[in-house]
C-alpha cells in the first residue's frame, strides 16, 4: 500500500488477504460452515466501518500497520492457525484504524 | 452442592507445571489491568508466527506509535509485548497449554478482585446428591455460601463445544433442584462476535451460561 492510502483503501487491502486467510482455514473440513460464517461475520463488521469511514485519509502508521497484519497472516500455512487469526486479523486491523476491537 | 479437589491424575500433574510455570503468572497479571486494545495485541502474539518484537510494534501504532507518550499505558504495552513472545517462542503445544492457563489465571486474578483470594479456586469438581460426578474439574471455582460460580475458560471461540455447554448447564440445573445459587459461564480470550457465531451453531442449551469474552473480561472484577 502506497502512504496515500485512504481507510477503505486499507480495509479492501485487508479483506483480500482475509479472503485468502479463509479459504485456508477451509482445509479443515469439520470447520467449514464455521469458518465461512466467522469470515462473513467479521466481513461484514470491516465492510461497514469502510462506508462509515469513506474518504477519511489513513495515516502511515495505519498504512504499515495492516501491511503488516497482513504479511503475518500471508505467513501462515497451518489451516487451524488460520482459524484462529480468522477472529484475531480483524481485531487487530480494528485497533490498527482506532476502532473498538 | 459441594465443591472438592479434582483427582491427582497425570494430566492434572502434568497441566499443574504448565500452570505453575513463572511466566503464566506474568502474563496474567499484566493482563488483569491490560486495556482492550493491549489484550489484542496479547493474543496477536501469543498466537502469531512473528518474533520480531518489531513486527509487533508496527502493527499496534495505537500503543507504540511515535505519538505515544512513554507513561505507565506505553510501558504495560511493552511488558504485554515481551512476556508474550517468551509464550510464542515455545513448541507448539506447550504454547497451546500456556495460552489456556494464562486465560484460567487471568480469570482467576479478576475474580478476586471481586470476592477475595480466598474464595476463589481452581481445577474443582462440583458434586451434587445423586448425581454422577462430572470427569472434567472446572476452570475456576468462586466458593461462597449462596453466591457460588463456575467458569470454564478457553483462549478462543473454537474452544466452545456441546461438552463444555453442557457441562455447565447442568451443574446450574443440578444447584438449582438443591434451591442452591450457581452462576455459570464461559471466559473466552477471544473477541464476543466470535464466540456469538460459534455459539449459533451449538445445539446444548446456552440460555443459563453467561459469555465473557475478551472485552467483557473486566466485568469479572466489578460483577
Amino acid at each position: 500500500m502506497t502512504d496515500s492510502a485512504t481507510v477503505p483503501d486499507l480495509i479492501d487491502h485487508a479483506l483480500a488477504a482475509y479472503a485468502d486467510l479463509t479459504a485456508l482455514g477451509e482445509d479443515v473440513e469439520d470447520e467449514w460452515s464455521y469458518v465461512n460464517d466467522l469470515s462473513a461475520s467479521w466481513t461484514d463488521r470491516l465492510e461497514r466501518i469502510s462506508a462509515d469511514r469513506a474518504g477519511a485519509e489513513a495515516t502511515a502508521a495505519q498504512v504499515a500497520a495492516v501491511d503488516q497484519a497482513v504479511a503475518e497472516i500471508a505467513a501462515i500455512s497451518d489451516p487451524h492457525r488460520a482459524i484462529d487469526w480468522l477472529s484475531t486479523f480483524p481485531q487487530v486491523v480494528l485497533v490498527a484504524l482506532g476502532e473498538q476491537p | 452442592m459441594r465443591f472438592q479437589n479434582a483427582a491427582r491424575d497425570g494430566r492434572a500433574v502434568v497441566y499443574a507445571g504448565i500452570q505453575a510455570e513463572p511466566v503464566v503468572a506474568r502474563v496474567a497479571a499484566l493482563l488483569a489491568d491490560a486495556t482492550p486494545a493491549q489484550r489484542v495485541m496479547a493474543r496477536a502474539v501469543m498466537n502469531g508466527e512473528t518474533t520480531d518484537p518489531s513486527g509487533w510494534m508496527t502493527m499496534f501504532p495505537t500503543l507504540f506509535g511515535a505519538d505515544v507518550a512513554e507513561g505507565p499505558q506505553r510501558a504495560r504495552s511493552e511488558a504485554i509485548l515481551t512476556t508474550s513472545l517468551k509464550v510464542a517462542d515455545r513448541g507448539e503445544q506447550v504454547r497451546s497449554q500456556l495460552r489456556g492457563a494464562i486465560v484460567e489465571a487471568l480469570t482467576a486474578a479478576l475474580l478476586e478482585r471481586r470476592v477475595g483470594a480466598g474464595a476463589v479456586h481452581r481445577e474443582r469438581r462440583i458434586l451434587f446428591d445423586g448425581v454422577r460426578t462430572e470427569i472434567h474439574p472446572y476452570d475456576v471455582t468462586v466458593e461462597r455460601d449462596g453466591a457460588a460460580e463456575a467458569y470454564d475458560c478457553k483462549w478462543g471461540a473454537r474452544g466452545i463445544n456441546a461438552d463444555v455447554l453442557h457441562q455447565l448447564d447442568d451443574a446450574r440445573g443440578h444447584a438449582a433442584d438443591e434451591e442452591a445459587a450457581l452462576r455459570v459461564a464461559l471466559v473466552l480470550f477471544d473477541a464476543e462476535r466470535s464466540c456469538r457465531v460459534r455459539l449459533d451453531r451449538q445445539t446444548a442449551p446456552t440460555a443459563g451460561t453467561e459469555l465473557i469474552a475478551l472485552e467483557t473480561l473486566d466485568r469479572l472484577a466489578s460483577g
